[in-house]
């Protein structure tokens, strides 16, 4: 029952025998595909299956973190956009996304990540970007809370300012965007699971779900980190995935301490400080593959001594809760998002490792025109799968990975 | 105030005063104190604001369930007072307030509730545009609790631990002692962690019910010393368990007391099994203003009384419904608190020996009665009790109100490791079914409520932990973990959240301010199971991260929802989102001085650290080591370089990866691993070779040596060291190799000696023919130098001069460097550090990985497919990937480039963009560009840089954006030309001297 | 998570002092060239199963030596090698009573 006052459904509607999509994953990438199919291409015969509550998975764990200003030209303009759309959503939802747009810090610990750092720097503005690097005295001077001393484990030689960026708040885009995708017809399937997919000379013509089958020509699965398994146990087709547990933890509330998002490579650390006060870090994932959403009692220790080190203050503040989600991250750091495969009708969207928040909304859109138009959007062409096949990793870091036994 | 004197169950101690300030004014407690009861005892009543409606808030619980009484303690934001340990000259300041906590110029929000129901915030303050980033930084300022300031520093001393033991008992009350001296009796080692400073849970503080003529705290009193007499069992009280994690690892941080070494100590303990023994609390009622200072909870009411020695009111309520609400009501009345009335909202089923005690005393007992409406302003002064069927009321007027619904389980540290609870329909409780093995719980946490079934439990859980170590005498072995065969008797009190009536002042949670009337708004918006209502409502997610609401939620979740779906409280049978919300560690809130503990960092240095630092020089990390990086406080390199293309200079290697791999089939091994053909070493020839990843991705580099039959040397580069031998291992783990590899890199240090003179300079300290012809470039040579210090000396061209890699046993290194810089001083010899060496490599268009390859390189995208043997035998890792890629035209190449203007040096990492035609897109980057320093380069500015093949055509004019000044304007850009590498000494006549 | 291995040299030690080494996918395929296809599969395709894998592991901070072993990823722990019948690992992540 959609009235004015319903943001979820609180129960599902009866499951119609055909819709024009069927969207598996209940979270911001799916969400916001419906979304844009209905608003943008008038396709709003779309059901989105969510096996548990929309925002369970990553949608509901992330951090929040929005930037721009990642390594490859092939990149930087899929988060700009999505960067750029966040107050364009908040009036198009009519539902306060909470933008803070308060600007990002990667901090900086030798002439070689200086030196990473312009990169990232130079792409970033060549393509419309803002973004510099600052040195020690700047940075202090935005953080003072920062120790810059030599003594400590990585001493800061600097950092990458990112001024458009910032957090915004997740809850509030899964919330936002159901709502939004509801008023358009769009129909929520929680609790609802999808068993398999039906076809036909290799053409997509239905789903097993749950909840009874679905005839459809259209299926995209974008489920976070469950999105590889299921897409082999429902095609055989296999996916170049490592769903890692990553985790987080906040502190308890407090006034204002510092005011941007900041990172260090150096630390493995990231850390900000939300509109409610929390100061929200993470995120080590153990490196290898798992789908436990259990924290470890190593990280959160670890996670205070990296932040006792670069803000001395914050030893003095309290860990209030961890938690823990799951990243699927790819041999090159950057996305799938493919169709087609391995059959007609057969999207993919996946592989976003802890970065799938920063650009749901621009990735919903461009999946949302890839389905509608069945033609792969020219910004999403770099994505494709067999990139890998082709030994053409995307950039997004410089040095193999970690999860892999490829290093 | 005064303290009540002679109670057999005091933890203080009067005679002994502690002054601390509070608000800026002397204040005095008592030893044993928390800073709250000291507050307290001082008449302290309201102790802070809540954060959004701005209410009063006083001391609500003793365990620190709620941020009620969070206050600033010695410039420490959100200390609970009521578990901080009072110490002398403690500064404590009252946090997050405007004027005080007992005047507020902001309670007026109170009254303007409605206009902030659940979620307001996501419905408002988005209109006009241009309104939020103003109203997000009042929201900004408007919330968070307590200040820290940017330049506190923890003063404070923290340790940490990490024993290991058999059982892990959590919680030293009666069961969890009896638990721990069960399973000591049967020979396993325990620890039993207890969070308050002393053992005794919940008897610590009662006298009955007495068994014979023994009152509880003696019970508990003789258990504890009993355990402090048996060997086998570790004690720590002040350390609340805080994680509870796979396989039974428990984290606790426990608080040093006045004569511990420490002020907080991180613990992680490896157990083999666990005991979970951490009892109950009370859960909240929930009526008209329950959240008002002078409403508590009957155990704090209890404990002010009987362990610190403070009657809690000079009136008072009591509403509850359990037989310790009664038990706490008889016992305040004879230390002299005076009661009015007792409700008890049970109908039925009272013990019927408190019940008599009530009359004895003139209690007025009202059995099927509940607190209905608290009254009083800032706090209570009054309170409506009504009957829960007739609807009958009553007023009374108190101080105090001593309220609570009944028990919930301390639960929280058994669902860390079982994992989700369920509703338990015979006690009420949420608890889970099925445990993980080797965990089991015992005591009031199940539902047992007679003493003697608590300590039998228990023990029964004691005696299981101890089986499942493997203890003597075990009764049973059992392979999973579980609550045991004991079942506590079914509870026949309803689980009753409260009178209703109205919603909006009826709290759920303290801490965000949540009432029943949010509640009930989140479920009308589709949110309809607790997790999505906490998270829509903000219950449960304050520090007291659920300490309030826990069990209430689900209960008052579904207490709504039934009555739409029109079925009673008691149906939960498929609905699996009947539980209270994630537990998660830590489970109670701790300092992050505590959890960094010593926070020692380690890292390595060479053997000539110490003399290079008295040289000047400036070290930076590089992995796990410290490396001289320059050696100059200005970081300029020009000395340096020209030091070794002049006369000679020397560089500390020591860092690199040193290995021996010998046996038959030694070769085998390095063929798997190494791009190029093994084989075909010559005796005293260096072979210059690189590993590659399965993607031909250049993971390693550096030379290899045959020193005898099946037995070699190979170098790794800095990074690699660490990984090496696992690399080789794995990529022949199939099969039966026969092969050792032995990690010299400690062992090894190594000096590279460069530059014209460095024959000269080596010939002064050995005896040994070191000449052109005796050690050509690209050979090898064991010899000894002065004073038969063994070396085995390569020369390699890495700098482009003549030189000498000199690896000697590390032992030996500081003499071996003095002595160098001795012999070389009458031919200008420096030391050089990593940057000088940077420059001097990169003029002769040297790879060093990681600066000029990434992830996207391969070998031949590299220009290093000389080291590639196509067509070996065994076929190395990355040769597939390398013949699939080869014919692809659009890689990133490796090129040399020189800048057309020599005044420009664009710094690392500038892009890079075609200068001419139509395609305006990045197609590269700069790797490592300088200034050259070197004899016959003229000054050009020379570089490295990945560029896309079509691209990466010597002549090709390409344009270089540094990011500094915006794309737009020409002057943005500077140009360079792809040209052909080495730049220095194309030939190589002078690393062939 | 606070994984313990089983070495099989020097027995359960604390999962950090291991290394992950993949999934065992077998030795690398023979043949004198392999495809991309094929190429991408080995190296690269999983099939990302939740449950019980067999991976490669190596005791770097302890012995050296690489082994296999049947590690749970729903539960992240160790477990003893599989009867067929259960080792396709196709069940949810949690539920009631399961440590998610």
């Amino acid at each position: 029952m959609v009235s004015r006052q319903t943001i979820l459904p609180d129960k599902n509607p009866p499951l119609q025998t055909v819709y024009d999509a069927v969207l598996i994953g209940g979270g911001l990438h799916n969400l916001a595909t419906a979304w844009f199919l209905a608003r943008e291409h008038g396709m709003k015969s779309v059901a989105v299956l969510e096996r548990n509550f929309v925002g369970y998975g990553g949608a509901g764990r992330n951090t929040a973190i929005v930037r721009a200003n990642q390594r490859t030209a092939e990149n930087v303009p899929l988060y700009k956009e999505a960067l750029e759309l966040w107050p364009v959503m908040t009036r198009e939802l009519d539902f306060n996304l909470m933008f803070y747009n308060c600007g990002n810090m990667n901090l900086l610990h030798s002439e070689a990540a200086v030196k990473a750092a312009r990169t990232n720097v130079a792409t970033a503005r060549f393509l419309g970007v803002e973004s510099r690097i600052l040195d020690r005295k700047e940075t202090a001077d935005r953080l003072p809370a920062l120790n810059m001393s030599d003594a400590i484990t990585h001493p800061v030689h600097g950092a990458m300012f990112h001024p458009p960026g910032g957090i915004v708040r997740h809850d509030a885009v899964v919330w936002g965007l159901a709502r939004g995708a509801l008023r358009q017809g769009v129909h929520i399937h929680q609790r609802t699971e999808a068993l398999g997919i039906e076809t036909k000379n290799g053409k997509v013509t239905g789903v097993k779900t749950s909840a009874g089958t679905i005839r459809t020509p259209r299926v995209l699965v974008s489920a976070g980190g469950y999105t590889a398994g299921l897409v082999y146990r429902m095609t055989g087709l296999k996916l170049p995935v490592s769903v890692l547990t990553i985790q987080a933890m906040v502190t308890q509330p407090l006034k204002p301490v510092f005011r941007h998002v900041v990172s260090s490579g150096a630390y493995h650390v990231y850390a900000n400080q939300t509109l409610k006060g929390e100061i929200a870090t993470g995120a080590h994932m153990d490196p290898w593959p798992n789908t436990t959403t259990r924290t470890s009692a190593g990280y959160i220790k670890h996670q205070a001594e990296a932040l006792v080190d670069l803000f001395p203050c914050l030893a003095g503040v309290k860990f209030m809760r961890s938690w823990a989600g799951l990243a699927d991250m790819t041999p090159d750091m950057a996305p799938i998002m493919d169709g087609n495969l391995p059959a007609d009708g057969f999207y993919i969207n996946c592989g976003w490792g802890y970065f799938g928040f920063k650009s749901s909304t621009a990735a919903g859109r461009y999946m949302a025109r890839y389905l509608a138009e069945n033609r792969c959007p020219d910004r999403l062409a770099p994505f494709a799968l067999n990139r890998f096949e082709n030994h053409r990793l995307m950039g997004e870091t410089a040095a193999p990975v970690l999860y892999t036994p490829d290093n | 105030m005064n303290r009540l004197e002679g109670l057999p169950t005091l933890r203080i101690d009067p005679a002994r005063r502690i002054g601390f300030t509070y608000k800026g004014y002397t204040r005095h407690g008592v030893a044993g104190d928390s800073v709250a009861t000291a507050l307290y005892a001082e008449g302290v009543r309201i102790f802070s604001r809540s954060m959004k409606y701005r209410r009063p808030r006083g001391l609500f619980s003793l365990d620190g369930i709620c941020a009620n009484t969070f206050l600033t303690i010695g410039k420490m934001p959100n200390m609970a007072a009521e578990t901080a340990a009072l110490r002398e000259a403690m500064t404590v300041e009252e946090q997050n307030v405007y004027f005080t906590a007992r005047n507020d110029p902001l309670a007026f929000l109170d009254r303007f509730d409605r206009f902030m129901p659940a979620g307001f915030y996501y419905e408002s303050m988005h209109k006009p545009a241009a309104l939020w980033p103003a109203a997000a930084e009042v929201v900004r300022r408007a919330a968070g609790l307590g200040q820290i300031d940017s330049g506190f520093r923890f003063s404070g001393v923290c340790d940490e631990i990490y024993p290991a033991t058999d059982v892990c008992v959590i919680g030293g009350g009666a069961a969890g002692m009896s638990a721990a001296l069960a399973a000591a009796e049967r020979g396993v080692r325990v620890i039993l962690l207890e969070a308050r400073h002393w053992l005794g849970g919940a008897f610590d503080y009662r006298s009955q019910p007495e068994e014979g003529d023994r009152p509880l705290y003696a019970r508990s009193a003789a258990l504890a010393e009993k355990i402090a007499a048996n060997p086998l069992v570790r004690v720590y009280t002040g350390a609340p368990m805080v994680g509870g994690y796979a396989d039974n690892l428990v984290t606790a941080v426990a608080e040093g007391k006045e004569d511990d070494p420490f002020d907080y100590r991180y613990m992680e303990i490896r157990a083999k099994s666990v005991v979970v023994a951490t009892g109950t609390r009370e859960r909240p009622l929930i009526f008209e203003d329950n959240d008002r200072p002078g409403v508590m909870l009957p155990d704090c009411a209890l404990r002010l009384a009987r362990t610190y020695g403070i009657l809690p009111g000079r009136e008072a309520v009591f509403s509850v419904g359990h037989d310790f609400g009664l038990e706490a009501a008889v016992a305040l009345a004879d230390l002299g608190l005076p009661v009015r009335a007792v409700a008890d909202f049970r109908e039925s089923g009272h013990d019927a020996g408190l019940v008599d005690r009530l009359a004895a005393r003139n209690i007025r007992f009202l059995p099927g009665w509940a607190a209905y409406r608290a009254s009083g302003v800032k706090s209570v002064t009054g309170v409506r009790l009504a009957a829960c069927k007739s609807g009958e009321s009553r007023s009374f007027a108190c101080d105090l109100l001593v309220a609570a619904a009944g028990l919930s389980p301390v639960a929280e540290p058994l669902v860390l490791f079982c994992g989700s609870p369920e509703a338990d329909g015979s006690t009420g409780f949420f608890l889970p079914k099925t445990y993980p093995p080797g965990v089991f719980a015992g005591g009031s946490i199940l539902g047992f409520s007679d003493p003697r079934s608590r300590i039998d439990s228990g023990e029964k859980a004691g005696i299981r932990a101890a089986g499942f170590c493997g203890g003597d005498s075990s009764q049973e072995a059992p392979e999973k973990g579980g609550a045991g065969d004991l079942s506590p008797p079914p509870n026949a009190a309803p689980v009753w959240l409260g009178h209703p009536g109205r919603e909006s002042k009826r709290f759920v949670c303290f801490d965000e301010d949540v009432t029943v009337k949010h509640i009930r708004q989140a479920i009308s918006r589709g949110f309809n199971v607790p997790e999505l209502i906490k998270r829509f409502s903000a219950a449960g997610t304050g520090p007291g991260q659920g300490g309030i609401s826990g069990h209430n939620l689900p209960l008052l979740v579904h207490a709504i929802q039934s009555e739409s779906a029109g079925c009673g409280p008691s149906d939960t049978a498929g609905n699996t989102g009947y539980r209270p919300t994630r537990v998660r560690p830590p489970v109670r809130p701790v300092l992050l001085a505590a959890y960094a503990g010593t926070g020692r960092e380690m890292t390595k240095r060479t053997p000539a650290h110490d003399l290079q630092a008295e040289e000047g020089a400036v070290f930076r990390r590089a992995g796990v080591w410290q490396r001289a990086r320059y050696f100059s406080q200005d970081l300029d390199v020009s000395e340096e370089v020209l030091a070794v293309r002049t006369n000679v200079g020397m560089l500390d290697a020591s860092t690199l990866g040193c290995f021996r791999i010998f046996g038959p089939d030694a070769l085998s091994a390095l063929q798997r691993v190494y791009a190029g053909d093994m084989g075909r070493i010559r005796e005293g020839r260096v072979k210059y070779a690189a590993m590659c990843n399965h993607d031909g991705c250049v993971i390693d580099d550096g030379v290899v040596i045959r020193t005898g039959e099946n037995d070699y040397m190979f170098t790794t580069s800095t990074g690699r060291a660490g990984e090496t031998i696992e690399w080789i291992r794995y990529h022949t783990r199939y099969e039966n190799l026969a092969y050792h590899l032995v990690n010299l890199t400690d062992g090894t240090a190594v000096i590279n000696l460069a530059g014209p003179r460095a024959r000269d300079v080596l010939e002064k300290i050995t005896d040994a023919d070191v000449s052109g012809g005796a050690l050509p470039f690209g050979g090898w040579m064991d010899f000894a130098l002065t004073g038969g210090i063994p070396v085995r000396c390569m020369r390699l061209g890495f700098v482009g001069e003549l030189s000498f890699e000199l690896n000697i046993p590390a032992s030996y290194m500081a003499h071996v460097w003095e002595m160098l810089r001795r012999a070389g001083r009458e031919f200008g010899i420096r030391s050089i550090g990593v940057e000088a060496q940077n420059v001097l490599r990169l003029e002769k268009g040297h790879v060093i990985l990681g600066q000029e390859s990434e992830q996207r390189t391969n070998l031949i995208d590299l220009g290093l497919d000389f080291l590639w043997a196509r067509d070996k035998t065994i076929r190395p890792v990355g040769s597939d990937a390398l013949r699939q890629a080869e014919n692809d035209p659009g890689r990133l190449k490796l090129s040399g480039i020189r800048m057309k203007d020599p005044a420009v040096v664009p710094p690392d990492g500038s892009v890079i963009i075609p200068a001419d035609g139509p395609e305006k897109r990045i197609v590269g980057y700069v790797a490592t560009i300088r200034k050259s320093l070197s004899p016959g380069l003229e000054g050009d500015v020379l570089g490295m840089a990945l560029v896309e093949a079509p691209w990466a055509r010597e002549g090709t004019t390409l344009a270089i954006y540094d990011g500094e000044s915006p794309a737009g304007s020409d002057a943005a850009f500077s140009y360079a030309v792809i040209v052909r590498m080495p730049f220095y000494d194309p030939e190589g006549k002078r690393m062939r001297m | 998570m606070s994984l313990l291995i089983q070495c099989p040299l020097c027995g359960k030690r604390n999962g950090y002092e291991f290394r992950y080494g993949g999934e065992d996918k077998g030795a690398y395929p023979e043949g004198r060239e392999l495809s991309a296809a094929k190429w991408y599969d080995y190296v690269h395709g999983s099939a990302c199963t939740e449950g019980v894998v067999k991976e490669w592991w190596c005791h770097r901070l302890g012995c050296g030596t690489w082994f296999t072993i049947y590690r749970d990823t729903r539960v992240n722990r160790q477990v003893q090698e599989p009867q067929e019948s259960a080792r396709q690992g196709n069940g949810r992540t949690s539920g009631a009573g399961e440590i998610p």
